[in-house]
């Protein structure tokens, strides 16, 4: 009985580790690999350092359209035009982000987790590109580049 | 178990209420005029205080570009940071300065003003 106990708890834990575990090549293995922004365009990385509520994974949408997920030790890009952009995202409620985004610029978008009610809540902060580069370093590929 | 819909509305309410308890960054309705020709460099760091609990800092040694006027003051904008206003939601500012004073912020995405109250004097060098 007791090794159905834990063998019972090695499954479990093992299932929510798989749960947090993000597969994809690290940033830095792609950096060499990845295209270069078009002249025309910007590029808006999106990433998530912690695996905090990582159950909590909702859909990232930028100007309304879902261009990713919200994955725990994840990143993913979209190259854009030059314009005005709102990211959002939905657990209980929604919390925007606003910025502007310039031909040639990179934006670096983190996502955080905040408490919330029920779940926690993911929300997109703004954040310097030096920071952006050091934090989005070992964190996976989660995604293709996509333009809205 | 029964659940009484009174006791679910009771959640509900409670849910939504801290979900959305931080307030909106007040805005109000501007028109941006294009300029160019002016900076300045912030001498010493400068906080404003937001309506919204938070609170934004202007770092020292901060280079600011004119990019236009609205009625409340000029507009500058840095590459040397970035600028945010937080609260239910987070928007990209640039700053409002009126007779070396921050008087507020420009949300370029909302095209509004958003006034710091009082307004906060700037310490600047050309």
């Amino acid at each position: 009985m007791r090794m159905r106990a834990g063998t019972g708890m090695a499954i479990i834990a093992s299932v929510l580790l798989a749960g947090c575990a993000t597969s994809g090549p690290k940033f830095s293995e792609m950096t060499a690999t990845m295209s270069p922004t078009k002249p025309d365009l910007g590029r808006i990385y999106f990433y998530r350092t912690t695996v905090l509520g990582a159950a909590v994974q909702p859909g990232v949408r930028l100007n309304g359209e879902v261009v990713g997920k919200a994955v725990p030790n994840g990143f993913f890009y979209v190259d854009s035009p030059a314009g005005n952009y709102q990211v959002s995202t939905e657990t209980e409620v929604e919390r925007k982000l606003t910025f502007t985004l310039e031909a040639g610029q990179v934006r670096y978008v983190r996502l955080n987790i905040s408490m919330g009610f029920f779940v926690g809540h993911v929300y997109g902060e703004l954040v310097e590109e030096a920071k952006g580069q050091e934090e989005i370093a070992d964190l996976h590929y989660t995604g293709g580049p996509k333009t809205p | 178990m029964i659940v009484s819909k009174r006791f679910l509305g009771v959640l509900s309410l409670v849910a939504s209420l801290v979900g959305s308890c931080a307030p909106v960054v007040v805005q109000e309705p501007t028109q941006l005029t294009p300029a160019i020709g002016k900076s300045f460099r912030l001498t010493q760091a400068a906080e404003a205080a937001l309506t919204t609990g938070y609170s934004t800092t202007l770092r020292a040694n901060t280079t600011w570009q004119l990019v236009g006027t609205v009625p409340q003051g000029e507009v500058y904008r840095t590459r040397d940071q970035i600028v945010t206003l937080e609260g239910a939601h987070i928007h990209e500012g640039y700053i409002v300065v009126d007779q070396g004073a921050l008087v507020g912020f420009y949300l370029p995405v909302e095209r509004t003003f958003s006034p710091v109250t009082p307004p906060k004097r700037l310490s600047t060098a050309p």
